[in-house]
């Protein structure tokens, strides 16, 4: 029982030795009204940022009617998986630059697809037009999507890292390529930033879809 | 036609198969069983004066329908589609409602091609979405509706481009439509002699529909049709057509707009079958706004006129509108409609007289048991005043009430 308890304090004090030695970066994204932004697409590039081989466990998946997650960020060279959780078929397509593709009609869970070109890839579903979903593929193995707050954890060992330039997109924008970027200065002073968007979002879009809506 | 399409169906599923061999099968189906109490007269397939379905001499509870609403889908564009339904009114009826090659590809640059060869409906019925071109409203039609689904189809091909409403354009989009078809001669047939009625029995491909004895049908001017119609046979060998647009203003606000003509000769009749070419022209609006992601407003109004004999003996001009008004909550939903139809009679025949109007009311509750399981409950409140119920039984005007409880179980293939 001793030895139990000995062996617990030992596991804590590791944990907590490894947390105190890589640093993160916080960053919240608003708009240019100041809010907290959801659903930004973030990342850093730079000196410092290594790009290792991607892992393979990225996936799209389709579960009633709509692409989960919403929106997936993946490094370059990363392998992404569109299995289908719903009992219809799907027909999965981009028209974008960065991934021009298309999965036909299928269930189950179709054969991966590589996204070897960093950009913005639209995802629609030509069975169901309503169907909407993004690929944000970035050079980078820093990124994240913000939470409802407009937050994102980036681990970073900020000592090391050179100088970055943080990205931000998202869905509103009126041009989707149009990534935001911004060079970042001093950031060994600090561990959290914020940035405003420079450009006006479009309004957002009421969902009254209802399955009904191809007459 | 019909049957000319039921037969090449085998070669259409071969040909498609040869552009590739990954073949997907899928779809969805729904067996349904209905308990109904109303007042217990004949339907017209029985044949008899009756305007609801089922009418005398049903059982109170009964398989309603079966149907089987498939596709099987042969590459990125092409596909066939079906569906196969069964009643059991008044004969246990089993066949096809629609049966076609669709040809459908990606929307490149916002827009897509749609192409569309065999039986089916063309997409007038923004109250018809559901499985087998049935309501997700009520269980009975409207008027417009019910008769679109008993006397009207097209057999022929038709083409569509579309630019798709999307998240991405905000809603908006639009759709233009045109068809040419054979087939669909003897549509109106039952508006002349039945007059428009509100029901969900959709007829099958071949079909054969009776009607009551009607005096007229024994004059020498008359003496040559059937007592019946099959409203889906060509009898004069010319082609019809049909124009449709579709507009999406927003994610909230749709319309379409067709004109249908089957270009019918009205001197042509099929003397072995009994069967008239009527010339049946119509145009069809329909409008679905969404007041909040619960609760939607559908409209649709139709005008139009049918004509047969060498010098349109009968002729009849008709229209109907209805208004619905449905609310989903969670597992439920509510939905009310109103509704009005006429048909008049424009030919100098005395002798067979062919107006008729009625409006009726509908409200209804549907309840999702389970993800395979729909229970419900509707009233439906019909008054139909008839000219020729004169000749029969003195009275031609008749209200019908009808209670019904039906469960529905829904499979996906």
């Amino acid at each position: 029982m001793q030895n139990l308890t000995l062996l617990r304090c030992l596991a804590i004090a590791l944990v907590a030795l490894q947390s105190s030695a890589v640093d993160a970066l916080e960053i919240q994204v608003l708009d240019n009204d100041k809010q907290p932004l959801a659903n930004a697409a973030v990342w850093l590039e730079g000196e410092g940022v290594a790009h290792l081989a991607p892992e393979n466990g990225f996936k799209m998946e389709q579960k009633d009617k709509s692409f989960v997650p919403h929106i997936l960020m993946v490094p370059t060279g990363a392998q992404v998986s569109f299995p289908n959780l719903d009992s219809i078929l799907h027909h999965v397509y981009s028209f974008s630059p960065a991934k021009p593709f298309e999965l036909k009609l299928y269930r189950d869970d179709p054969k991966k697809v590589l996204f070897d070109k960093a950009g913005i890839v639209e995802l629609g579903c030509n069975i169901h037009d309503w169907m909407l979903g993004y690929i944000v593929v970035v050079d980078s193995p820093l990124f994240a999507v913000t939470d409802s707050n407009g937050y994102v954890t980036l681990d970073l060992d900020l000592g090391q890292a050179g100088a970055l330039q943080l990205h931000v997109w998202h869905e509103r924008f009126e041009n989707l390529e149009q990534v935001e970027q911004h060079q970042l200065s001093g950031l060994s002073n600090t561990s959290s930033i914020t940035y405003q968007l420079k450009q006006t979002l479009i309004a957002p879009l009421q969902d009254f879809s209802d399955g009904f809506d191809d007459y | 036609m019909a049957s000319m399409i039921t037969k090449l169906s085998p070669m259409l599923a071969l040909f498609a198969i040869g552009q590739t061999n990954a073949v997907e099968v899928s779809g969805h189906g729904q067996l349904q069983a209905t308990w109904q109490h109303d007042d217990n007269r004949k339907a017209w397939y029985q044949p008899g004066w009756g305007v609801t379905r089922f009418g005398q001499a049903e059982s109170d509870l009964a398989l309603s329908r079966g149907v089987v609403d498939w596709r099987v889908d042969f590459d990125s564009a092409w596909s066939l589609h079906g569906v196969m339904q069964y009643v059991p009114d008044p004969d246990d009826k089993l066949g096809f409602t629609e049966l076609y090659l669709q040809y459908r590809t990606l929307p490149k640059n916002g827009r897509r091609l749609i192409v569309r060869t065999g039986g089916f409906y063309p997409s007038f019925s923004i109250e018809n979405p559901d499985i087998g071109w049935s309501s997700p409203y009520h269980y009975q039609y409207s008027a417009i509706n019910a008769w679109i689904g008993e006397e009207v189809r097209v057999f022929g091909s038709e083409v569509a481009v579309e630019q798709p409403s999307t998240r991405r354009s905000r809603g908006k989009g639009y759709k233009g439509v045109a068809g040419i078809f054979k087939g669909n001669d003897p549509a109106g047939t039952l508006l002349a002699w039945r007059g428009f009625t509100v029901h969900d029995r959709q007829s099958v491909f071949n079909e054969s529909i009776p009607f009551a004895a009607v005096e007229s049908l024994n004059t020498p001017q008359l003496q040559h049709q059937a007592q019946y119609v099959e409203p889906f046979t060509e009898i004069d060998g010319r082609f019809g057509y049909y124009f449709g647009y579709h507009h999406d203003f927003s994610t909230r606000s749709a319309v379409n707009v067709y004109w249908y003509d089957n270009n019918g000769d009205p001197s042509k009749i099929n003397y072995r079958t009994g069967q008239y070419a009527w010339d049946t022209k119509f145009i069809s609006a329909a409008w679905r706004y969404k007041l909040s992601t619960q609760t939607q407003l559908l409209f649709q109004g139709m005008a139009g006129n049918t004509a047969m004999g060498t010098n349109r003996g009968v002729d009849n001009d008709f229209n109907s509108w209805f208004l619905l008004l449905t609310h989903k909550r969670n597992a439920w939903r509510f939905s009310v409609r109103a509704e009005q139809f006429k048909v008049i009679d424009k030919d100098d025949w005395q002798f067979d007289p062919n107006q008729s109007h009625g409006h009726g009311f509908t409200i209804t509750a549907k309840y999702q048991l389970h993800s395979n399981w729909i229970v419900g409950a509707e009233w439906l409140g019909l008054t139909t005043t008839v000219a020729n119920r004169e000749a029969f039984n003195g009275k031609p005007k008749q209200t019908d009430s009808v209670w019904r409880l039906s469960a529905e179980y829904r499979f996906s293939l």
